[in-house]
This record gives structure tokens, sequence and C-alpha cells, in this order.
């Protein structure tokens, strides 16, 4: 079997069982959706309109970033439950080599995040605007990036401890910290009010923020934006990770 | 109450208190995270939110996320204990408790009030945070506050044996309870006071049942400001009641699952 052949084997079983998660998946929607009109909905009677004139616009492209998290970290779930209960020794005597087994599964969280991310861009061009073609490509290689980013990230997390509460505990952090470190939720002139630039140019930099940014640009809320040193910032953050989470799947897949 | 089941009460609640110090890394963890959202998110927040206007009294927002964090923490740590027991489920450790010569009611109570102890010890760090960035408490204040964050972390943990042990599903359980945590806290007044909330009537009326919404606002008026009373979801007597009811109901039905329901086996 070729590598990219096993590894795209990988990935359509993991894509094939995404769906077997029905009930987790309309949770995570949930969630996610509380956000946009849970969260941002209420959230914007009480925001300063000179900073953010309209909060749900703001907040519902930076969600469809923060979306690709949920869904690609549903990969990461399944790996977990694969190590706690060594699933693993099977899965490593099939035949194919370990690169391609692993990328075709961060490969197949990949795809499961853009699969799910999708309902996000529609719902962020319906409360936002339509983009252009051009700014969809953008939006599209935005996406790609940040799923393998977050699929790779998932993977190298959950596989680090056999210890399911540990795991879950693991997961939400990695979420807070990307949620919280990110302009998701307030735009770069707030975060300039309250922290120093060392910590601001952090924040910004992030992939979820650098996302978040180029779909606010793309969807139309931002006029303004340097999209291609954000797209070129981006596909450097998900190279690194994606390079060093294989190397942490692989070493965890072996660990006894 | 005779001295052999007070033993099995005390060694029951041992149980928990022990796992949870062996777990100094979560521990930590949580601490960070909590860190992260009383500095960063919480002074962002702050930064771009403006009360003035929206609401009849005067309320400084920071004080009034502290207090909410606070409790959504303490709500989600306790909701935790979930993943705990769907692991001891697995690892046939429920099996071994249910076939101890301990009654199934003294077992369930003892597991409601572990559980409740450990998670409520688990927050005191952060508590201890939140004073600390409140600076002006009174001693009363505090003892009141503490003694109603046990009784909720408590009710919650009774909440969350009943639920794991009926489901009986790991997925099951990590789906749900991830469910219940991000919208229980959204639909609350951990973020935005009930005023705010009452522009959405469906959402309010969920804020008004809604136990997070109890204990945060409670802490308030506790803590903050007698003004803070107008706005709260309720008047403090029926807060605490809430509280108080919610430790009652939510130990009854555990204590009704573990023992008519509860079998071994069956995990999936």
């Amino acid at each position: 079997m070729g590598y990219l052949s096993a590894a795209w084997t990988v990935a359509s079983r993991d894509i094939s069982r995404f769906w077997k998660y029905r009930f987790w998946l309309a949770g995570q929607l949930a969630m996610n959706l509380a956000d946009v009109f849970i969260f941002a909905l209420v959230f914007n009677n009480i925001v300063n309109k000179a900073y953010i004139p309209d909060y749900l616009k703001f907040m519902t492209p930076g969600v469809a970033a923060i979306a690709t998290f949920a869904a690609a970290f549903s990969i990461g779930r399944e790996v977990g439950v694969e190590i706690r209960r060594e699933v693993t020794q099977y899965l490593l005597s099939l035949p194919m080599s370990r690169s391609a087994f692993v990328f075709g599964r961060i490969l197949g969280g990949a795809l499961r995040g853009m699969i799910y991310q999708v309902s996000f861009l529609v719902l962020a061009a319906l409360i936002v605007n339509v983009p252009t073609t051009t700014k969809a490509l953008y939006i599209a290689l935005t996406t790609v990036m940040l799923t393998f980013s977050m699929s790779s990230l998932a993977i190298a997390i959950s596989t680090s401890t056999k210890d399911f509460n540990l795991q879950a505990t693991l997961r939400a952090l990695t979420y807070y910290i990307l949620f919280f470190l990110s302009n998701v939720f307030y735009p770069k002139e707030v975060l300039a009010m309250r922290f120093p630039p060392q910590i601001l140019q952090i924040v910004i930099n992030t992939p979820v923020s650098l996302a978040s940014d180029i779909y606010r640009w793309g969807f139309g809320y931002y006029e303004n934006v340097d999209a291609v040193s954000k797209i070129l910032l981006l596909l450097i953050w998900s190279l690194t990770l994606t390079t060093l989470a294989s190397l942490a799947y692989l070493r965890n897949l072996t660990k006894q | 109450m005779n001295l052999n089941t007070l033993r099995a009460l005390y060694l029951l609640i041992l149980w928990d208190l022990n796992k949870m110090l062996r777990r100094a890394v979560f521990v930590a963890m949580r601490v960070i995270w909590f860190v992260i959202q009383v500095t960063v998110f919480g002074l962002a927040l702050t930064a771009m939110v403006r009360l003035r206007g929206s609401l009849p009294v005067d309320v400084n927002y920071y004080e009034f996320y502290l207090l909410g964090i606070y409790t959504s923490m303490l709500f989600s740590i306790s909701v935790s204990r979930a993943y705990d027991i769907a692991e001891e489920f697995e690892e046939g450790i429920v099996e071994y408790h249910l076939s101890l010569p301990i009654s199934r009611r003294v077992f369930a109570v003892g597991r409601t009030i572990g559980g409740g102890i450990a998670s409520f010890l688990f927050t005191l760090p952060m508590f201890a945070v939140v004073l600390w960035l409140l600076e002006d408490v009174n001693v009363e204040a505090v003892i009141i506050s503490l003694s109603s964050a046990l009784l909720f972390a408590m009710s919650i943990t009774g909440f969350v044996l009943s639920i794991v042990l009926s489901l009986k599903s790991g997925d099951a359980t990590d789906i749900m309870f991830g469910v219940l945590d991000s919208l229980l806290i959204r639909l609350s007044t951990v973020f935005y006071p009930a005023v705010v909330l009452s522009r959405y009537a469906p959402y309010l009326y969920v804020a008004l049942v809604n136990p997070i919404s109890h204990i945060a606002d409670f802490l308030r008026t506790l803590f903050l400001f007698e003004e803070y009373r107008a706005i709260a979801i309720a008047s403090p007597i029926a807060m605490a009641s809430y509280i108080l009811g919610l430790a009652v109901g939510f130990s009854s039905l555990a204590m009704y699952i573990v023992e008519k329901k509860v079998e071994g086996g069956g995990w999936r």
C-alpha cells in the first residue's frame, strides 16, 4: 500500500466514524451556537459600542474559528480512548508505515474539522456578509491550515496520558487557552488597553487569532487586514504544530 | 445512625479526598485555567463592558465577573466528578463499592458528601484569589459563602452521581456533561446580570431556575454591595433556600438511584 493511499484509508475510516458521534456532534454544535446566540447576543447589550459596534457580528467569525477545535478534537478524544483501551497495539500491527498512519489520523481530524466548520462559515455569511470569490479562497485556505493545526494538537494532547479525567482536563485547558488567549472575544484595541505590548503580540499571533482576523476580513467585518502575512504566519504555525504533534503521537503510540 | 455507618461514611469521604490529593497536576492545571480567566479574559471583558445606563445600580463589572467565574469554576469542577465516576465504572471499582458491606443509601450519601468536599477544597485556592482581588471583605461573608459553596458542590455531585450511574456510558457522560456545563454557564448570571438577560425571555426563565445563577448572585449580595440586591435573581433568603433545597433534593435523588436502580455491569 502506498504512503498516500494508506494515509487516505486511515483518514476515510476516521471520517466515516465521525457520523457515529452524531450526538456528540450535536452537543458540540449546541455549545458553539450557545456562544453566538446566547453569549454574544446577550453581551451585545452591555458592550461599549465605541469598541465593538455589533458584538454578534464580531463574535460569529471568531466562533467559526474556534469551532474547528471542537470537531478536530473529536479525533483527539478517539485516539485518547484507543490509548486507554490499548487498541493501539492492533493499529500498529496494520500493514502500513507508522508515519502514513499518523498522517492519516491528522488528515482525518482536519477533514472532520472542515466538515463541521462549514455550517459556521455559512452562519457567518448569513450574519455578517457573503464573501467575494477571492476572500472565499482565503477563508478556505485558512480553514485547511487551522484544522490541521487543531487536529495535530488534539492528537498530541489526548495521547499524552491514559487518565480519562486528565485527558478531558487537558483538552479543556487547551480549549480555554486557545479561546481566551485569542481575539475571538475581544478586539485588538481592547487588549492593547489592558495588556503590555509583548502579551498583545502573543495573543494576536496565535493560530486562532490569525484565523479569526482573516475570517472577519473575509466576511467583511474588517476592511483592512494584511491577509497575506497572516496566512503565511498561520502556515508556519500549521507546519510546526503538525510536525511536532506527529512526533509526539508516534512516541505515545509505542510508549508502554 | 450507628458507629459503623459513620465509619463507612468517613471511609467513603476519605476515598474521594485521597483521589483528589493524587491529582496535584490536575489541580495545578485548573488553577492556571482560573488565573487566565481572571486576568486575561476578565480584564479584557471589563475593558469593553459598559454597564452604566444598562443597570439601575452602579456595578463594578470586574468584581461582578470574579464571583461569577468562581461559581462557574466550582460548578465545572463538581461536574468533573462525572469523569471520575465514569472511570471508576470502567475499571470495575463501582461494582467493588457496591459489593462492600455498606448500605446503598450510605454509599450514595458518602460519595455525594465526599465528592462535594473534594470539589470544594479544590476551588479554595481560586476562592482565595477572588478574596484577594476583592480586597475589602468581612469574615461573616467569607464563612457564609464557604458554607454555601460547599452545599452547592455537594448538590451538583449528587446530581452527577445520579446521572452517571443511570447512563452507564463513558461517552454519554462525556457528551452530556460537556453540553450541560457550557449551556448552563451561559444561561446563568455568571457573565451578565439578570436585568440584561431579561431582554430575552426564554434565557431569563432558564436563568431563574439555574442553580449557578442563584449561587453566583448569592455570593455577590454577600460580598459586593447592598445595591446589588436590587438586581439579583432573587432575595438573599430565597437564594440561600434554593441552594439548601438543591443539596437535599439531589442527595435524595442520588440515594434513590443508587438504592433502587443501580446494578453492577452493563457499562458501555
